[in-house]
């Protein structure tokens, strides 16, 4: 077993929970333990009611586990006075640190309570570091952790991990979130009317080859999951060794809590691994390793245009906007390329949507009236002869090679 | 004395586009560069059509903001500088951006002036203050903020604030959704959106569990869109917005038509300058100005959160589908007194047919087709899409105007 660190990051939701956690805890005490709590006001997906919450603050402080409160909602005005007000309710002198996602629950607390050390959820987009130094840097010392997406590939977080000062986390194994919406979207079709606090559902859609998305409606609004949970539970070790200390476990979903609370304290103290999970057996859902070896997201963009009917700026004159077979085309003249006119016996390129390129000296030019023209600029609207194979939408040229 | 309004900021999704919804009104553009923005598949501006665009603006008093609002990667980051130069010699009015890593970047090397994107979510006071302290001089609110709460935060900030008017809505809080990263492999906050949430999806309410606590589904499924948001539109809310002076009100749709731009710009524009003249609106101009908002290509218009926070009656909940009162014919290329006007064919038309042109201001237009020509002279019978076609000359119509066809009385 390495030397690296590894802290086991988990939520705990109830008091049965942390009895569980804490008699493995006992089991296994080379394994780091960081419990994260909430409440149904502060957190987007736990269950647990405030008292309840003041409860586990009491007792797991008292064990001398680190425990974190979870301020995770995104929060317009009215809602946000009121989630402030829960959190300024809560004994914040026993917890280790508050979590946040709304930048208005970090500015909150940055004023309000100097003294509290942030968690800082960036798992939505921060995919570049300089954005990650200008948050560590905004928190000054009040920064605890960073809490990185699951977009950003192991060699990024092996860069961000050698630059970053603050502490990083990843989630390693649990649901991965595809869409939050404040608006309720599951009530309306249910058919018992009567207002509950709690739906889940699964959607599935013929017009996406993946199906059974699983779904949450509750106080904070309307949540969507990837069809497949991620696990790296194999890549533990490696990305301590990247330099990752703290990996989040998130169990709050398919009683997974009960399921793989044991076989993770096994697995951090290397004594388990993936495959003793037997989680095509166990889990509900298939697993993916996400982005974690490599991002390709942006490769499909190229195929969105066809960057042949979009202009290179260099020696531009102009788009085809018409053709008439076998009598002429007409040119819509954008620009004055190099300057210059556009003059009869000049030498232009044509390059079709298909990518041809055809080329022409132009023995004439024409107005839309019929009349010839010696030359024509920017913005007018000239006939020039009918070439074959050049269509619409068809971009063209000086046919100048060096400017 | 004239009585103050908001700016109206229409989308510009390309140079035509751009000219289009200057002319019919609007104070402001927002346009995208070939990279950093979030529309990829949209035409996006090169450097001489920004440099023409800008000039363009300029010189009719409208200025123009340059979305750089992608959640950018650090690779995505290294050409960012070159095009900010690029930016600040243009004289571009402002750049929108989203991405704390673009704003230190912009911070770095230029001195363009930063408003804050929706992407970014802003919701609340104190994240308006945050984003001020980090270099933000305007804020344009997530579309989930109501105006009273808008005013609430400009008056605590002493921001810009900007909000959305107008347009199609992300179901989600912007910048929230990631179903196009997981499932089409393409990154929506780097604009490679696949609208999923468009789609229809079966959905099977969990009622129980079995005995390994996974959800079990009992009901029969219910099939629904229920992701897909109907359209925003604030025309009715004029007065709020511009009792809580919320500075910029904004269209969306760099991704829509020039039919669009022509007609929601002039739509609002019209109606802001009645108000700067006369400080109220009349309910009978609010009629006709939202049967203009229907003439266009739109889902269901809802008020979403302006007034209260959205609810069940803004999801859409059907197949996307045209049920257009109009549609548009085609654009003018070129007008020649006395002689004909050349238009570009956006749809099909016919000799007799009655179009309408949209001036860019006052009335529209209506007119007989009483011939239709190629553009060597050829009779035609039916306008063919993508290609020019004379018309005879109408009274006032002029380059850039959107000529249109009613297809249901
Ligand atoms: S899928 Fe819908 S909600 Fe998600 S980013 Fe695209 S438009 Fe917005």
């Amino acid at each position: 077993m390495s030397n690296s660190k590894k802290i086991m990051v988990t939520h705990v939701e109830s008091m049965d929970q942390f009895s569980l956690l804490r008699d493995h805890a006992l089991d296994y005490k080379n394994t780091e333990l960081e419990v994260i709590v909430g409440c149904l006001e502060l957190s987007r997906y736990t269950n647990t009611k405030k008292e309840d919450l003041l409860k586990l603050i009491h007792h797991i402080s008292k064990e001398q586990i680190s425990v974190v409160l979870e301020w995770d909602g995104l929060y317009q005005e009215d809602k946000f006075i009121q989630a402030a007000a829960v959190v300024d309710s809560l004994p914040l002198h026993e917890i280790s640190a508050i979590r946040v996602q709304d930048p208005g629950a970090v500015e909150y607390i940055k004023n309000k309570y100097p003294w509290l050390k942030i968690q800082l959820v960036l798992e939505n987009g921060n995919h570049n570091l300089a954005g990650l130094m200008k948050w560590s840097e905004y928190l000054g010392e009040q920064c605890s952790r960073l809490i990185l997406s699951n977009e950003l590939s192991k060699e990024k977080l092996k860069e961000y991990a050698s630059v970053l000062k603050a502490p990083l986390e990843i989630l390693l194994f649990g649901r991965i979130l595809l869409f939050y919406s404040p608006r309720l979207l599951l009530s309306p079709l249910e058919k018992d009317k009567l207002k509950k606090s709690w739906i889940t559902a699964s959607g599935s859609s013929e017009e996406s080859p993946h199906s059974g998305f699983p779904l949450i409606e509750n106080r904070h609004g309307t949540f969507m999951f990837n069809v497949k949970d991620l696990s790296l539970l194999d890549h533990l070790e490696e990305i301590s060794q990247l330099g990752i200390a703290h990996t989040r476990v998130d169990l709050r979903f398919d009683e997974s809590f009960n399921r793989y609370i044991k076989d993770l304290f096994e697995l951090f103290s290397g004594k388990k691994t993936e495959a003793d999970f037997q989680l095509k057996i166990n889990h509900p859902r298939p697993v993916i390793k996400g982005f974690y070896n490599v991002n390709k997201t942006d490769v499909l963009f190229t195929k969105l245009k066809n960057s042949r009917t979009q202009r290179q700026d260099d020696f531009y004159l102009g788009e085809i906007v018409d053709v008439e077979r076998n009598q002429q085309l007409a040119l819509l003249i954008k620009t004055n390329a190099l300057s210059e006119n556009l003059e009869i016996v000049q030498e232009i390129k044509m390059v079709t949507p298909e990518g041809k390129i055809k080329i022409m000296i132009l023995p004439w030019i024409k107005s839309t009236l019929g009349l010839p023209l010696l030359q024509a600029s920017k913005n007018d609207l000239v006939l020039i002869p009918y070439t074959n194979g050049v269509t619409v939408k068809t971009q063209v040229y000086i046919n100048k090679s060096v400017k | 004395m004239p009585h103050w309004t908001p700016e109206l900021l229409s989308p510009a999704g390309s140079l035509e586009k751009l000219k289009v919804s200057v002319l019919y009104g609007a104070n402001a553009v927002y346009l995208g560069g070939q990279k950093f923005g979030l529309r990829q598949a949209a035409d996006n501006f090169t450097y001489e059509e920004l440099s023409e665009g800008v000039e363009f603006a300029h010189s009719r008093n409208a200025k123009v903001y340059v979305v750089l609002n992608s959640f950018l990667h650090d690779n995505d980051l290294v050409e960012l500088p070159e095009f900010l130069y690029l930016l600040e010699e243009l004289k571009v009015d402002a750049v929108i951006v989203s991405d704390l890593g673009v704003i230190s970047t912009i911070k770095k090397h230029s001195n363009l002036v930063i408003h804050l994107s929706t992407q970014a979510s802003c919701l609340n006071i104190e994240s308006a203050k945050l984003w001020k302290n980090l270099g933000a001089t305007r804020i344009v609110l997530g579309r989930e903020v109501t105006i009273k709460e808008a005013s609430l935060i400009k008056k605590a900030t002493g921001l810009e604030i900007e909000m959305f008017v107008h347009g199609s809505m992300c179901m989600a809080f912007s910048g929230n959704c990631v179903i196009s990263n997981y499932t089409q492999g393409r990154d929506s906050n780097r604009g490679g959106c696949a609208h999923s949430c468009r789609f229809e999806y079966s959905i099977n309410f969990n009622d129980d569990k079995n005995d390994k606590g996974h959800d079990v589904e009992k009901r029969a499924a219910q099939k629904a869109y229920f992701m897909s948001s109907k359209d925003l539109e604030g025309i009715r809310l004029l007065p709020e917005f511009i009792e809580a002076e919320i500075d910029s009100l904004k269209v969306e749709g760099r991704n829509k038509s020039h039919h669009y731009a022509g007609t929601i710009s002039k739509v609002y524009s019209d109606a802001l300058r009645f108000y700067k003249e006369h400080g109220h609106f009349l309910s009978s101009d609010m009629l006709n100005w939202e049967e203009e908002l229907r003439k266009v290509s739109h889902r269901d218009y809802t008020t979403g959160s302006l007034d209260h926070y959205a609810e069940s009656d803004s999801i859409y909940n059907q197949r996307e589908h045209d049920d257009n009162e109009y549609v548009v014919s085609g654009i003018v290329l070129e007008a020649i007194p006395e002689e004909h006007l050349l238009v570009d064919v956006k749809s099909a038309f016919h000799p007799k047919d009655i179009l309408e042109v949209m001036r860019f201001s006052g009335a529209t237009k209506k007119c007989e087709v009483q011939f239709l020509k190629s553009l060597s002279g050829v009779s035609l019978e039916r306008s063919k899409p993508g290609t020019v076609v004379k018309i005879p000359y109408i009274e006032g119509a002029e380059k850039f105007n959107i000529i249109r066809r009613a297809i249901k009385q």
